[in-house]
């Protein structure tokens, strides 16, 4: 039997873990269309990316490093594959280490390239053909993987090497709470990265394409440039919370990836929470995930007074949200501050710097020069 | 005569080039796409099955009602949403993410209902087939049909070409669709000359759901009704639109059947020239494909295409062939 006090341990930890993820996500899609205004409807796309690279890469991998017996199917035999690996990596925590770093950096380059090959048809085009675009891709990417057997074994979907098998022992039982650990640390590695790019040069040129195109063209801006760019790191990241979410699942299926739950959902934490404001989308993820979490914990108590499933008020509220929150509090719960420029002490040195002598090129400063 | 894969994506290609004038009639006034408008269509499927199954009726005595209906839904979109945020200057990626917010709160509520039909009546609320309510025709006059026509095939035949018929005599014979043409042109100036923009916009999105119920209830009458078909189809009516032009109703028409067509006869024709494949499963793909090579290399579709260019382009490529076939030759 679960204890009460266990039950808690377990909610709390499968919270933490699926909020980093979410916050993953939110903070790209914040550098999207928080930052940029791009209307990236099509966010299922790079996760789903992340995710088959989670289940092609580092079992692929494995099978070839690890002892199984080569007579095996990847896909016929994958149960048998995957306890062989699992095996292996149990005693060999820096093969397992290697692997899921691997799998990041992979499933980040490959969402990248996603992001640029979906918006590629749209990207100079208005905003509506571009949202139109993604979103049509997302669900190509989501059909080609459920069909397409190599990528993910298809229909029946495909486990993925359990990079955290070396926890045995007394470790095993604190396994769930490094992996929510782990994955905590990516997503603070994540929303710190959103929040230096937005204050980066390159973040107020994106602010600039955001609140005035043409402006920011006639300055010499590379708007559809800028697009690209926003959109491929913005699909790099979310690649990387799909792997996280697969090494989590420790299994990869197409038809997880649902446009509600990936795409529409993570809009939801970024309007709700605040566009433009990483502290403000990331309570926006938590509060959205902690409160659907506890519709689904809670949920036996409702079930028997409502004649119908009661994780339909769950989408409803989504909904409901999402327009009252357009309609009455368009800028979120934490708005967006002013964007932040240099100290006058720093700006004056710079330019006592630049006027009186010539600034060596591999000076400190070189991060106050405009990148863009 | 027909067989049987024609006249499925036949009717198939009708409630497509349904769909996608709907949507273009919206997006034509507001120029906000409707990713709401699969859901929106969906309540005309649940008309359908409710008449179907519970009131045990004919379902086509029910396409006024369906009409209705999806006006209804998609006018509760515009007045109680997108006007709102229209009034407060929203940008276009709020607007559309607007509609994805009700799209969401209208599918909960389709699940809900949904639910409320299986366990109150006891019958098969998701993955339901109704193409036995459908009334068959088995002799045209002299002629014996066999097999037997759906009868959905004639009515949305049908009601395509009244569509076309009243949508091109409403907008160039009637004093509304004058105002409707003058609104899209330039509203600031429709409004300044009289014209109330306001209630041109109210009525094109009452006419864009309306349009989506039935083309909903033709959908219940020949696929498998689900919950989630709605958003099944949204990237196929926005391929047919954006085809068509994205802001072209004739367009649209079109688009829907170039589409529809492709995406059934064509996923089949090409599975049977490579047997061994499995290329049926990809067939989703079809629409995708059709909005990237459209906006590719002609973003304002079939209708904003220029004639003389294409035929000039077509007679260098012609004499560019000829000239490597001859080379060939010699």
């Amino acid at each position: 039997m679960v204890t009460g006090a266990e039950q808690l341990t377990i909610f709390t930890v499968d919270l933490l873990t699926l909020f980093a993820i979410y916050a993953i996500i939110v903070a790209s899609l914040n550098l999207e269309f928080g930052y940029t205004g791009l209307p990236n409807f099509g966010k299922m796309l790079a996760i789903a990316g992340g995710a088959f690279i989670a289940g092609f890469v580092p079992g692929r991998i494995a099978f070839v490093l690890v002892k199984v017996d080569p007579g095996l199917e990847y896909c016929a035999n994958n149960s048998r594959v995957m306890a062989a690996i699992s095996g292996s990596l149990m005693v060999d925590p820096f093969l397992a280490i290697g692997l899921f770093l691997l799998t990041l950096v992979i499933a980040a380059l490959a969402g990248g390239l996603l992001g640029f090959l979906a918006s590629y048809p749209a990207i100079r085009l208005r905003a509506d053909y571009l949202a139109i675009t993604l979103l049509g891709m997302a669900e190509a990417l989501r059909v080609i993987g459920y069909n397409y057997v190599p990528i993910s074994c298809g229909t029946i979907g495909v486990g993925v090497a359990d990079v955290f098998a070396w926890l045995t022992g007394p470790l095993s039982a604190y396994r769930s709470a490094v992996i929510a650990f782990v994955f905590l640390g990516i997503a603070a590695l994540a929303i710190l990265y959103s929040e230096l790019l937005a204050r980066s040069p390159l973040g107020r040129a994106m602010r600039a394409v955001r609140d005035n195109e043409t402006a920011a063209n006639s300055l010499g801006k590379d708007v559809v440039r800028m697009r690209m760019k926003v959109l491929v790191i913005g699909s790099g990241l979310a690649a990387i919370a799909g792997a996280l979410f697969s090494f989590y699942t420790v299994s990869v299926f197409a038809l997880t990836y649902d446009r509600v739950n990936w795409t529409f959902i993570p809009w939801v934490m970024v309007i709700l929470g605040g566009a433009a404001n990483n502290i403000g989308v990331t309570v926006g993820a938590f509060v959205f995930v902690a409160v659907r979490k506890l519709i689904v914990q809670f949920k036996h108590l409702l079930t028997p007074y409502v004649p119908f499933d009661v994780v339909w008020f769950d989408t409803m509220l989504v909904g409901v949200a999402l327009m009252l929150f357009l309609l009455y509090r368009p800028q979120g719960l934490i708005p967006e501050k002013s964007t932040f420029t240099l100290s006058v002490d720093r700006l004056r040195g710079i330019i006592i710097r630049k006027t009186r002598q010539p600034v060596p090129r591999s000076a400190p400063a070189s991060q106050d020069r405009e990148a863009e | 005569m027909l067989p049987p894969l024609v006249v499925d994506s036949i009717i198939y290609s009708s409630a497509i080039a349904l769909l996608g004038t709907g949507l273009t009639l919206a997006y034509m006034t507001t120029k906000v796409p409707n990713f709401a408008h699969g859901t929106v269509a969906m309540t005309g499927l649940y008309l359908c099955l409710t008449s179907v199954r519970v009131w045990h009726s004919n379902p086509y005595f029910f396409l006024p009602v369906a009409f209705l209906v999806g006006g209804l839904s998609g006018l509760c979109l515009y007045l109680l949403v997108l006007k709102p945020l229209i009034g407060r200057g929203a940008s276009l990626v709020v607007l559309m993410i607007a509609t994805i917010g009700f799209d969401l709160f209208l599918f909960s509520l389709l699940n809900i209902y949904a639910d409320y039909l299986s366990n109150a009546f006891g019958i098969t609320s998701r993955s339901f087939f109704l193409r036995d309510a459908d009334f068959r025709i088995s002799q045209a006059g002299i002629f014996v049909v066999t097999p037997p026509l759906p009868g959905i095939l004639i009515v949305s035949l049908i009601s395509i070409v009244l569509l076309t018929g009243f949508l091109h005599l409403g907008l160039t014979r009637t004093k509304f669709g004058v105002a409707m043409r003058a609104t899209v042109e330039n509203p600031a100036l429709a409004g300044v000359v009289g014209v109330n923009v306001n209630l041109v916009y109210t009525i094109s999105w009452f006419l864009s759901g309306g349009l989506a119920g039935i083309a909903g209830m033709f959908v219940g009458l020949f696929l498998a009704g689900n919950t989630d078909l709605g958003n099944r189809l949204i990237p196929v009516i926005f391929a047919a639109s954006i085809v068509g032009g994205l802001g072209n109703v004739y367009g649209a028409l079109l688009g829907g059947f170039t589409v529809g067509l492709s995406e059934i006869l064509g996923t089949f024709q090409l599975q049977s020239l490579f047997p061994g494949s499995n290329l049926l499963v990809y067939q989703p793909l079809v629409p995708i494909a059709f909005i990237v090579i459209t906006l590719l290399l002609a973003p304002s579709g079939l209708t904003g295409v220029d004639r003389k260019l294409l035929l000039i382009r077509l007679r260098a490529v012609f004499s560019w062939l000829r000239s490597i076939v001859h080379g060939h030759g010699r």
